[in-house]
């Protein structure tokens, strides 16, 4: 049912040169290093100043508009640059995730005012968001981080962790709550700025795997916010609107975590038919065991990817899609892992070597299965969405 | 970009079998399951859609709605009762065959048989090192008159002219079932065909059973969740304990996803994509294992009412497993998946030229 237009494919193999050429090459520099690239790094330079696909995709080309949404096109993109590197993919410059918050909850004027250091050609700059916490993951009802009106103006204070880029950032979306009482009604989305007194990074954490993007720790002490930081304006978070905005960007950054599983599965098999074509006998019980474990491979990331596009083309479509959403995310990281542990099965010892890349792709894929809610947290969304399971069982 | 929608027509086509199963298939399963067929007035509106006809081309006298309008419409039937569907659909697990067919007259002699109700035409896949002596099970109404055989890049037609054995089996009741050995047959062509053209051939059966599958399937998951959440133990419902609401929520991500490959793969078959028989392969591959997680699970949460007839679940747990056997079960199809898997390439991106 779907198939990609000429433009999209153009577009992949403008992804798929930069990804031979810079992507891959530097998730293996910053997984050796276990060090991700530093905010000078040519490419992300590149990225930057060409008027380009990258540019396009990580919303740093013209400016506001670059919120003009084609979310398939651009899901089936971050397939493929997950293809070459995810953590590469994810430290790219520009909104990131804050970018997503901005669309689904900030004001034009405010998308206007904070996507405009986007126009800035001259270095590279990037957005985060943070909702996690020391002691909220996936139930993201359950955040600490308190907003005080304070004046005309907001006070934060509380911590944020596992937080992409947020220590490169020129701004970060924090989510807080008015009143933890009140769960999901009292969260709201602040900007908050780089330098803005009280803002301290603590931490930057150092990983298993999917070393190519920074993963930080942040602390926010008597944070002094104008109301403008206020994505959405007070009235947006009447009648729950504040928390739809957050569960909307959800239902995007699952399936989004799925097409990611999606290519890095496709990286572990492409590795593996490799081995097969150069290293395997030409027929035999030992070929034939590594073309069916292929094949299985083939048909879960087949399914994964559709569950995926599925879930996107609901949300483009204006459907609901938060059940799809977590679907996608449920199925596809242990077939994403299933088809690394069956690539590595295929090499056999030489799977265990780091300079075969697919040692390091065991290590990457299990953030899938953590990130943007666990399997387990996938699972309790959908049994409550289809049959009530309740909240407290 | 192309997408996930259905149109209308297909809306439709699905709305009328929905209420065609409703009506008249939902209330007689276990009468039908007796009888060794459905009614009669249920095959005069089946004829009427008319369910043979809609994945076959004009030219050779069909309504060219495409698989993907086949599909949508077994899924729909199956929910209500997937017992006498085999018998039903008259061509069935042939259609590929019926297609790739180089004989045209014996294709017309086929189809003219087929469509005056009085011939049944079924297929079986018999492994390339080994010969079959005949057909174990296949429907038993109306008379099972042609056996398509697809072996290898090998295509063969057989006539039943001696008789045939009535077989009981696992499932599948409501469509009668026979077996016939090849010795009572004749053989009526031999044809060689492209891979693709063969791996078409047995992709559109396992095609056809894959869409049964995810009705059958879905109607296990909608039966067991209403018995489950209406259930009580240990003080709560049963699909309200967590191991329980786990693996229901897990099963119902893999029909999901088994949908979804078998409507992608009808939808390659209609835009004559040449790895189409590749891709409804794997469509079935995780229909099969989607339908037995699903039909499984029916039976185990229902606990003892899922093991006794007064429920549907045991009915479901065994046409799954049967639709797995059938067009050479499980081993040809992973046989013939991973002969293909070197030469076909990624729908999306071409992985050979990416890397």
């Amino acid at each position: 049912m779907i198939e990609l237009d000429a433009g999209t494919h153009e577009m992949l193999e403008e992804v798929r040169a930069l990804g031979r050429e810079h992507i891959r090459p530097m998730g293996l520099e910053a997984d050796r290093t276990a060090l991700p690239p530093p905010v000078d790094h040519p490419f992300y330079l590149l990225c930057t100043r060409q008027r380009g696909l990258i540019s396009k995709m990580i919303g740093a080309d013209e400016g506001p508009s670059a919120l003009d949404w084609k979310p398939m096109r651009n899901f089936v993109l971050g397939e493929e640059t997950a293809y070459w590197d995810r953590g590469v993919a994810l430290s790219l410059p520009g909104p990131g995730l804050g970018g997503a918050a901005l669309r689904s909850t900030a004001t034009a004027e405010q998308r206007q005012h904070f996507l405009a250091i986007f126009n800035d050609r001259s270095t590279a700059r990037w957005g985060a968001m943070a909702m996690t916490e020391p002691g909220a993951g996936s139930d993201v009802a359950r955040i600490q981080t308190r907003a005080r009106k304070d004046g005309d103006g907001w006070l934060l204070n509380g911590q944020k962790m596992f937080c992409s880029n947020s220590a490169r950032a020129d701004w970060v979306v924090v989510w807080a709550t008015v009143d933890p009482a009140l769960g999901r009604a009292g969260h709201r989305a602040f900007v908050v700025e780089r330098g803005t007194p009280g803002f301290e990074i603590l931490k930057i954490e150092h990983k298993m795997g999917s070393r190519g993007y920074e993963t930080a720790s942040f602390a926010l002490d008597d944070v002094r916010l104008p109301a403008e930081n206020l994505l959405g304006g007070e009235a947006f978070y009447e009648s729950r609107r504040g928390f739809k905005a957050s569960m909307a960007t959800f239902n995007m950054t699952r399936p989004l975590h799925t097409a990611h599983g999606v290519g890095m599965g496709r990286a572990a098999h492409d590795f593996a038919l490799d081995f097969v074509r150069s290293d395997y006998p030409a027929q035999g019980q030992r070929r034939q065991r590594a073309l069916e474990r292929l094949a299985r491979i083939r048909r879960g990331l087949h399914t994964a990817r559709l569950m995926y596009l599925h879930a996107v083309w609901l949300a483009k479509n204006d459907h609901p899609n938060a059940l799809e959403a977590s679907y996608a995310k449920l199925y596809s990281p242990p077939i994403v892992l299933d088809a690394v542990v069956a690539a590595l099965d295929i090499l056999g010892e030489a799977g265990v070597r780091n300079d075969k890349m697919l040692e390091k792709l065991y290590r990457d894929v299990k953030i899938l299965d953590i990130g943007e809610g666990t399997q387990q947290v996938q699972r309790v969304v959908v049994a409550r969405q289809l049959f009530d399971f309740p909240r407290d069982a | 970009m192309r997408d996930f929608a259905l149109a209308p027509e297909f809306v439709e086509l699905q709305a009328a079998a929905e209420r065609l199963g409703r009506v008249e298939l939902a209330p007689h399963v276990r009468d039908a399951e007796r009888a060794g067929r459905w009614s009669d007035a249920v095959l005069a509106v089946l004829d009427g859609l008319p369910l043979g006809d809609l994945d076959l081309p004009e030219r050779l006298g069909g309504v060219e709605a495409g698989s993907l309008a086949k599909v949508v419409t077994l899924e729909t039937l199956a929910m209500a009762d997937a017992g006498g569907l085999l018998g039903a659909d008259r061509l069935g697990l042939s259609v590929g065959a019926l297609l790739a067919c180089p004989g045209a007259s014996l294709v017309g002699e086929v189809l003219a048989s087929v469509r005056d109700g009085s011939a049944q035409s079924s297929l079986t896949v018999v492994d390339i090192e080994q010969e079959a002596s005949g057909i174990e099970w296949a429907p038993g109404w109306p008379a099972l008159r042609w056996i398509w055989v697809s072996k290898g890049d090998e295509l063969r037609l057989h006539e039943v002219t001696g008789a045939t054995r009535p077989t009981d089996a696992l499932a599948f009741h409501a469509s009668g079932g026979v077996s016939v050995s090849f010795a009572q047959t004749r053989r009526r062509g031999t044809w060689t065909l492209s891979p693709h053209e063969s791996l078409g051939v047995r992709g559109r059966a396992r095609l056809w059973a894959a869409a049964v599958a995810v009705g059958i399937a879905q109607a296990a998951l909608t039966d067991t969740i209403a018995y489950t959440t209406d259930r009580i133990v240990f003080g709560k419902p049963v699909a309200h304990h967590q191991g329980n609401a786990f693996d229901l929520a897990a099963a119902a991500a893999r029909l999901h996803g088994a949908r979804l490959v078998v409507r992608d793969a009808a939808a390659g078959f209609d835009r004559d994509e040449p790895n189409a028989g590749f891709w409804a392969t794997q469509a079935w591959l995780e229909t099969m294992e989607a339908a037995f997680t699903l039909t499984n699970l029916g039976i185990q949460l229902l606990g003892g009412h899922g093991f006794i007839v007064d429920h549907l679940a045991e009915k479901r747990f065994r046409e799954a497993r049967m639709l797995a056997m059938l067009a050479g079960g499980r081993d040809a199809a992973e046989l013939d998946v991973a002969a293909y898997v070197l030469d076909v390439p990624d729908p999306f991106v071409d992985s050979a030229r990416g890397r």
